[in-house]
């Protein structure tokens, strides 16, 4: 039957290359489509849990605070000793957040003061990441602010400046002059106005001394099924060991919005791949179809001759998979090829600010999961079986002394 | 002896836009194992109709159709299909081979349907090529036969899968004189060495020559039953 099926497919050379074109095409576009939606999910998981880690530690009240007070965690120590011994070999930045006031000579602004303490091989990305000219307030100091380069301008200072740091209603100095020692950078313009880092005893000693606002935990990176089941895995050791204290979050409880819509990009792909394969199937209908008008008195011998049916619709499914598995043949090759070639990474020249706004990384990883390949398959399989029940339908209904007098 | 193919009160009406034609009207026939029968008469006395009914190709008005002891009037559509494809063999007269297959694999698709392992079923698809002198031409398509040896591959699909009763419509219609004989003698040969049931139905003389009965139709009904001492 597939022997028949094959010669049958190819009477018609051109129609049937065109159709076979046209799968290979949408599957060859799907694998793409899936490849790049899994580099930009991988590309913006690695983004993100490189910026804020891969669990988020903060006052249980943070959430609901009206004020400075409810978002400290006030035994810091005891929070990272607790780190140190749950999670050995993880990352750690420690953070306090203070609503203050920035003064230049002339201008001032409304910031969101961090002063951060990182682990050494945080600080070193940190830096990489964001500092554009100067250096970083080094970790002991009390006098030395960086700030966004945006903010800079704005206040109208420069490296080797004052700058007059103002947090009324905090519990430690609450005023204080430091001298700016760098700029610094960020993806998004309107964290780059907003920026202004202390070392985090410096902005203990203004604010909340010996409290935090955060801590970031980076697990190591790996596949990003591993990565999850560690996340989860040390959520729930810290979650038992904190109880109510403070509030342990993943990273995807800490940044919903973006956890939503790298969920939403699987389901989407496949809605999109969907169409594509509905179309395709729509050329699929027309050459089983048109094959079959042309050889109704052929049906119509294969039926006199004792083939029953149920043989009849077989035989033009089998032609309708013929037709489609060689298209998609086609297109796991090509898209493969692709996929392994890009596999190694890839960057778009000129478009690396562009996707830095975006949080993706400037090297994108392209890869298709087996399940994306297997979801492929299927759609392709199911446009050949749905694309041929109405011809197959209509072959099997043929009588074949009506048949074999047909006139084409 | 029991007759292998019997109509009984045979009708058949055709109705179409209002029309009705009668192109079979209370025929009786009885066929025995091994005859070499032509039913004859002009164009429209229901030659071809009544072949059809006795191959379950179509079903009757009224009257019965029995091969054997099996009454096969009113067999539902896969019944009909499985009858045909293990008891009846057909040949049309237009060949219907099947282009994209080899003369080989056109002579053994019957028993392809019937499920025959491919080894058994291309070895005796063969065989009946080399019965009727074309084992030769085995490799190659329709398009690249003649009109006779296109037939004599669609009698050799019809012979290999060993029908009761082989059903043959005007087979010599498109055939020119000499190729014609041709094939009239090698199924006179399989009639004659292997008591194979042919059934033609003809108004070629050639063919009428051969065959020991001659039942003759006008108008839908038997006018005239003949039978002759083998040629």
């Amino acid at each position: 039957m597939w022997t028949l099926a094959w010669r049958n497919v190819w009477r018609r050379r051109s129609r049937s290359l065109v159709t076979v074109g046209v799968v290979g095409s949408v599957v060859f576009f799907t694998l793409v489509f899936f490849a790049f939606t899994e580099a930009t999910k991988t590309g913006m998981f690695q983004v993100l849990t490189e910026e804020s880690g891969h669990l988020l530690i903060t006052s249980a009240t943070a959430k609901e605070a009206r004020d400075f007070d409810a978002t400290l965690i006030r035994e810091a120590a005891a929070v990272e000793a607790a780190i140190a011994r749950e999670l050995p070999g993880a990352l750690v930045a420690r953070a306090l957040d203070v609503p203050a006031l920035v003064s230049g000579e002339t201008r001032s602004r409304g910031v969101r003061l961090t002063g951060i303490e990182h682990d050494a091989a945080l600080r070193e990305r940190f830096q990489e990441r964001h500092l554009v000219s100067g250096r970083l307030p080094a970790p002991e100091s009390l006098d030395e602010i960086a700030l966004g380069a945006a903010l800079a301008r704005a206040l109208r200072v420069e490296l080797g400046d004052l700058v007059y740091v103002f947090a009324p209603g905090t519990e430690g100095w609450g005023a204080a002059a430091y001298v700016l020692v760098g700029l610094l950078q960020f993806p998004q313009s309107s964290a780059d106005v907003q920026a202004a880092v202390l070392s985090l005893v410096g902005a203990q000693e203004l604010a909340a001394p010996g409290a935090a606002s955060r801590f970031e935990i980076h697990l190591p990176a790996g596949r990003e099924a591993l990565v999850e089941a560690r996340v989860k895995d040390a959520k729930d050791r810290l979650a038992t060991a904190f109880g109510d204290s403070v509030s342990v979050e993943d990273w995807r409880e800490a940044s919903p919005d973006l956890a939503a819509l790298l969920d939403l990009m699987d389901p989407v792909m496949t809605i999109f791949a969907a169409f594509l394969f509905i179309l395709a199937g729509l050329f699929v209908v027309n050459t089983v179809y048109l094959g079959l008008v042309e050889r109704i008195r052929e049906f119509g011998v294969i039926i006199a001759v004792g083939a029953d049916r149920w043989r009849v619709m077989r035989m033009v499914l089998s032609e309708s998979l013929v037709l489609v598995l060689t298209g998609t043949a086609f297109g796991l090759a090509f898209a493969g090829a692709l996929v392994a070639g890009l596999s190694g990474g890839f960057s778009i020249p000129g478009m690396e600010e562009i996707m830095e706004e975006f949080g993706l990384p400037a090297v994108l990883y392209p890869s298709v999961t087996a399940g994306q390949v297997v979801t492929t398959m299927a759609f392709a399989v199911g446009v050949a079986l749905l694309a041929a029940l109405w011809p197959a339908w209509k072959a099997g209904r043929l009588q074949p002394v009506e048949a074999m007098r047909h006139v084409a | 002896m029991k007759p292998l193919l019997r109509a009984v009160r045979l009708s058949k009406v055709y109705t179409e836009g209002g029309v009705s034609t009668h192109a079979l009207n209370e025929v009786d026939l009885e066929v025995a194992p091994a005859e070499f029968t032509a039913i004859a008469g002009p164009s429209g006395s229901g030659k071809s109709t009544l072949l059809h009914l006795l191959g379950c190709l179509d079903r009757p008005t009224s009257g019965e159709t029995w091969l054997g002891d099996r009454r096969t009037d009113r067999l539902d559509p896969a019944a009909s299909a499985r009858l045909r494809l293990f008891e009846i063999g057909f040949v049309f007269q237009a060949y219907n081979l099947i282009p994209v297959l080899t003369a080989l694999e056109n002579a053994a698709f019957v028993l392809e349907l019937r499920g025959v392992p491919r080894r058994e079923r291309l070895a005796k698809a063969m065989e009946a090529l080399e019965a009727l002198g074309i084992a030769h031409l085995a490799d190659r398509k329709p398009n690249q036969l003649s009109g006779g040896q296109q037939q004599r591959v669609a009698v050799a699909r019809a012979l290999a899968a060993a029908p009761r009763v082989v059903l043959a419509d005007e087979p010599t219609a498109n055939l020119d004189s000499q190729t014609g004989r041709s094939l009239i003698e090698h199924m006179k040969r399989l009639n004659a060495e292997r008591g194979v049931t042919f059934v033609f139905s003809t108004h070629d003389p050639r063919l009428l020559e051969h065959v020991t009965r001659i039942v003759r139709l006008e108008d839908g009904r038997v006018v005239d039953d003949e039978r002759r001492p083998a040629a």
